[in-house]
């Protein structure tokens, strides 16, 4: 599709000016000729008009999940109540400045103060920081929690367990907090392995990050043995919360021994994926760990009934981000939470469960499971079967798309011997019996293709906008903005009547 | 209820088709002494018009905020957001979906990525784009990691008069880190050069200066980036006030390396604070060292012209505790918010929207001196933010009157530089969406 | 199946290493590694005289879905650099045992040459 820019037309205007353009102040009067910019920085030059069109074209390139399905594992792709949206629309809400006097946002103060009571209920931690952006952001802010926890005691640990089973920010966010990591190797139930996390857990280490169910979708039983193990040499349980959707309402990670626990309010809590975020990854702690939580925090005085902003101690690792969260993505948090109520919140997590645990027992006779039990709120099968034909478990994804499907995960996560070119199925608890049915027989139906006619899956998709993008082309040519293109206009291989899609 | 579809005879089905009696049986490996025996303690589920009814009530215990305009900025501006850009962003397609994994089922987001980032190396002069880290702070934050990685060195110099929370972020992210950060302290509202000279040496990786700095103050960064330039050291600037942008000399064209900038003012509501957005601009050549997600261009196996993600091998999926950053989901929808917006105001429109911001800025400063009541600190040119100090007494009184009237008061800023000659001194911000007779009726507020 | 050459020897790290003479050994990576890694687009610059310890990262290679480091199989000096394959990283997959050579290695411990593999150690080690 022609980018905005290929629709530029000279003099086009998108904008509206007020009459009054203040020509009594001259700009070289106030600011000197060297700091401004002499020529108008080239955008594009559209009217309203192309503007509405051009992104509404765009989005019907794009699938949500208002339009189907989408079983991305570990990403807990659920529907977007709208009414959540109106309520975080509110103009009081979203004209709020962050540095208004605290007096005219007891609103917004309250959000983030009730939002705080039902997260530790829910979750049983003691306490909430609103601030992490996201679910990476989170472990980040909880690998420094639990750095600066340790060198307040004196201790010097180094190192952090993490499984190999676990998602790659968890990793990517030790290292941000200078930690060596020590993978734990799962053993063939899919879960950590308890004696290699026996023989790693020692006084130079922070802790263990565990993913509970983990992110094959098992709970792991060891639990109660793991909470002895890194308790026992004086760690702390680190818990990622990214699959808390298979637990609510069933059991709480603040029971089951964890001090830290990370929630991605945009998986579990139906706010929405954005095409990649906003989300928020706020982070509970248990009381020992409180004054280390980024400042500020937002209290209640009860002597005048005032919401206010209470500066974090001396302990508190500081601040992770400018301000005091994704402010939007909580109201939407809150509002899902009170429309579920403690019954329906468990049935959330209940329905998630039996979604996946069906998809699990009828695809398992054409998709063999990497582990062979009951799963949590996602499943996780093989494509290993259909290597003989000459199909990667990636064409099975490409082509469900012609099928009109979001494919689920693949390829993650990869631990050998069993999660090998895995299929990971989450279908959240608002896809009903019939959508996992459509989307079960569609799946049998590419396994015999791909035994019958390995070719029509090697080509697909074939009904969407685009096929097969070359991804290393991609990096060789290195175009990341419409100027790059321009330059290196004559060395593109495609020809003008190739551009639209 | 109404977002669980399968009803409990669906549910029953489900179960036999497992093998199990009792959905009990699927969660058996859950051992007995963690389960929950007892309800949640939280609130019934309220209905929709409950719902509705309550969160309204508590959105109620804010002010009026349609009408309050803010006279304060710091890092958060007002302006004014096109409804057809709302309205644009309402289309499910662009906010219900997932991280564009799946190329051929996210042309729209992908397309808008690359829009967008094309946009932002105009307005910057830089090469490369990053179009989301989530606010200013952590993209700092990443800025100065990514310098220490292109380096290998480990001091780091950070002019006082970048934003606050900035600052704080900066020294969160790097405590693990064992790196020197020093703090070149201001001279009349802007950054002292004679003490960054002093301050620079062959181990520092880079400088971090904000323009226009937090005081409103536009930096002299070309001076900036030839001193940084001498010994090797990269030049990062922070832009909390995007908008600035349509005016002022574009950053690549004064030398620096890299350039963070806060995106709320391209069409991001204030929402107390966030969800925002920031960009991480630079040159092509530190490609491999930049954090978050980039997209690129390319074709599918028809030859037709397509984006995709691109450069993965730098991210945390792949690279693990060897990626460039942790970054997973950032705020790409604020991407697409200002991708439209700022294809709605277009060449012309922001550069006009620009320059109504620092003409009514200016205006206003000029007024308040002539009600005689205040006075400049310190004189340095500025864009749509200055510093101005109150000559009455009584600030709780000012404050008032403004709050009484419908205006959020402007920053007190002896509230983030407590041990400066700034008492009394207040950071005020004047964006597009002042008329002059409101800008008028003020002067005459606090004249009194 | 992979392609091994004879009278070369292996590492455990998927690296050849071909004996020139004088101590000198040319090094690259086996076509099961080049296989391993998908079209590669990436290949950081190796500096001439470097001097490398037996296990230190010589240097890293990218495709669009992995990264690798390469590991220096001996101690020694760098003494040539291939820029060929730092300009073009498909040379690496087109002809690894070829074309695709990174470096040479004046061996500062010789003896280091009986820690590796030959051929057919190499091939038991790789055998799917």
């Amino acid at each position: 599709m022609k980018l905005i820019f290929e629709k530029s037309i000279p003099g086009r205007v998108s904008f509206s000016l007020p009459d009054d353009l203040f020509e009594d102040i001259k700009i070289e009067d106030i600011l000197p000729a060297d700091f401004i910019e002499k020529d108008k920085k080239n955008l594009s030059e559209v009217s309203e008009v192309d503007v509405v069109r051009h992104f509404t074209k765009l989005s019907k390139y794009n699938y949500g999940v208002d339009d189907g399905l989408y079983p991305l594992g570990s990403c807990t792709m659920k529907y977007n109540p709208r009414i959540n949206e109106k309520m975080a629309a509110l103009n009081n809400f979203t004209k709020a400045h962050p540095f208004a006097p605290t007096e005219l946002v007891q609103g917004s103060l309250e959000v983030m103060f009730e939002l705080n009571k039902l997260l530790c209920e829910i979750t049983g931690m003691d306490q909430f920081t609103m601030a992490p952006a996201s679910g990476a952001h989170g472990e980040l802010t909880g690998i420094l929690i639990m750095r600066k926890y340790f060198l307040d005691q004196g201790q010097n640990r180094h190192k952090i367990l993490i499984p190999d089973s676990a998602h790659g920010t968890n990793p990517a966010s030790a290292a941000m907090g200078a930690f060596d990591v020590v993978e734990i190797k799962s053993n063939e139930n899919g879960t950590v392995d308890i004696d290699a996390l026996s023989k790693a857990m020692d006084e130079q280490t922070v802790g263990l990050m565990l993913t509970n169910p983990n992110t094959v979708g098992l709970y792991d039983e060891g639990i109660e043995q793991i909470e002895k193990i890194i308790h026992g040499k004086g760690g702390l349980l680190y818990y990622d919360g990214a699959n808390l959707n298979a637990s609510l309402g069933i059991l709480r990670p603040g029971d089951t021994g964890f001090d830290i626990v990370h929630l991605n309010l945009h998986k579990t809590f139906s706010t929405p994926h954005g095409g990649g975020g906003p989300g928020s990854g706020v982070i509970g702690v248990k009381s020992n760990l409180i004054p280390y939580l980024p400042t500020p925090l937002v209290d209640f005085n009860p002597e005048n009934n005032m919401y206010i902003f209470k500066e974090a101690g001396t302990k508190s690792i500081g601040m992770i981000r400018s301000f005091w969260g994704n402010f939007s993505v909580l109201v939407k948090t809150l509002c899902w939470i009170l429309s579920l109520g403690p019954e329906h919140l468990y049935q959330a997590s209940r329905n998630s469960i039996i979604n996946a645990n069906y998809v699990l027992t009828k695809l398992k006779d054409y998709y063999k499971p990497a582990y062979d039990r009951f799963c949590g709120h996602e499943c996780t099968l093989t494509g290993r079967e259909y290597k003989k034909y000459g199909i990667k478990t990636l064409q099975i994804a490409k082509r469900l798309m012609d099928y009109g499907y979001h494919p689920p995960t693949i390829y993650f996560p990869h631990f050998e011997p069993y999660a090998d070119e895995t299929i990971m199925i989450e279908p959240p608890e608002s896809e009903g019996k019939e959508i996992l049915d459509s989307f079960i027989n569609v799946m049998i139906k590419i396994s015999q293709e791909a035994k019958e006619n390995p070719e029509i899956l090697n080509s697909a998709p074939h009904v969407t906008p685009v096929s097969q993008t070359d991804d290393v082309l991609a990096v060789k040519q290195a175009i990341l903005t419409y100027d790059d293109e321009i330059k290196n206009n004559d060395k593109l291989n495609y020809s003008d009547e190739n551009i639209n899609f | 209820m109404r977002y669980i579809p399968s009803t409990k005879e669906q549910q029953e089905e489900m179960l036999k088709a497992i093998g199990v009696t009792s959905f009990e049986q699927l969660i058996d490996s859950i051992p007995d002494s963690v389960k929950l025996k007892r309800k949640l303690n939280i609130p019934s589920a309220l209905s929709e018009f409950e719902l509705d009814d309550k969160i309204s009530m508590i959105s109620q215990k804010n002010v009026n905020f349609q009408k309050f305009k803010p006279l304060v900025g710091a890092g958060a501006y007002r302006h004014f957001i096109p409804e057809a850009q709302k309205a644009l962003l309402q289309r499910q397609e662009f906010w219900t979906c997932y991280t564009p994994y799946q190329p051929e089922l996210s042309q729209g987001t992908l397309q808008s990525m690359f829009e967008y980032q094309s946009y932002i190396a105009r307005l910057t002069k830089m090469e490369v784009v990053v179009p989301s880290i989530f606010d200013g702070a952590s993209a700092s934050a990443e800025a100065i990691l990514m310098s220490l990685r292109l380096t290998h060195k480990n001091k780091i110099i950070v002019s006082t008069l970048i934003h606050p929370h900035y600052l704080e972020t900066i020294k969160t992210y790097l405590a693990p880190h064992n790196i020197i950060i020093e703090e070149i302290s201001s001279e009349n509202g802007l950054t002292s050069l004679e003490k960054l000279k002093q301050s620079i040496d062959n181990d520092t990786a880079c400088i971090l200066v904000q323009s226009p700095n937090f005081f409103g103050g536009i930096e002299s960064i070309k001076t900036f980036s030839e001193i940084a330039h001498q010994k090797d050291i990269l030049l990062i600037q922070v832009i909390t006030e995007s908008m600035s942008l349509g005016l002022l000399k574009s950053p690549g064209d004064m030398g620096a390396d890299i350039v963070v900038g806060n995106t709320q003012s391209f069409g991001l509501e204030l929402d107390f604070g966030g969800p925002h957005n920031a960009f991480l601009a630079t040159r092509k050549k530190y490609i491999r060292q930049i954090p978050g997600r980039i997209a690129g261009e390319t074709t599918d196996k028809n030859g037709k012209r397509c984006f995709v993600m691109t450069f993965r091998a730098r991210e945390q999926d792949i690279r693990r505790e060897k990626a460039t950053s942790n970054i997973c989901t950032n705020h790409n929808l604020n991407v697409i918010a200002s991708n439209i917006y700022l294809s709605l105001m277009g060449t012309e429109g922001l550069y006009q929207y620009s320059l109504l911001n620092a003409k009514k800025a200016h205006y206003f400063e000029k007024k308040l001196l002539e009600t005689g009541k205040f006075v400049t600190k310190y004189k340095y040119p500025y864009f749509n933010e200055f510093l101005i100090t109150y000559k009455g007494k009584d600030m709780e009184r000012l404050k008032k009157v403004l709050i009484d009237n419908g205006f959020v008061p402007p920053l007190l800023i002896q509230k983030f530089y407590s041990d400066t000659p700034l008492q009394n001194t207040l950071l005020f911000a004047i964006t597009e969406i002042f008329s002059r007779n409101e800008l008028d009726s003020i002067c005459n507020l606090l004249s009194q | 199946m992979s392609k091994i050459i004879e009278n070369l020897y292996y590492s455990k790290n998927d690296e050849w290493l071909k004996d020139e003479g004088n101590n000198i050994m040319v090094i690259g990576i086996t076509d099961y590694a080049q296989d391993q890694l998908g079209d590669i687009v990436y290949v950081e610059e190796i500096k001439n005289g470097t001097k490398v310890s037996k296990g230190d990262v010589l240097t890293t290679v990218e495709s669009v879905k992995a990264v690798s480091d390469v590991y220096s199989p001996i101690s020694g000096e760098i003494v040539e650099v291939n820029q060929k394959v730092i300009n073009e990283p498909s040379t690496l997959n087109q002809d690894p045992y070829g074309e695709g050579w990174f470096a040479k290695i004046k061996m500062s411990k010789p003896d280091e040459i009986k820690e590796l593999m030959t051929s057919s150690e190499y091939n038991d080690f790789r055998k799917e």
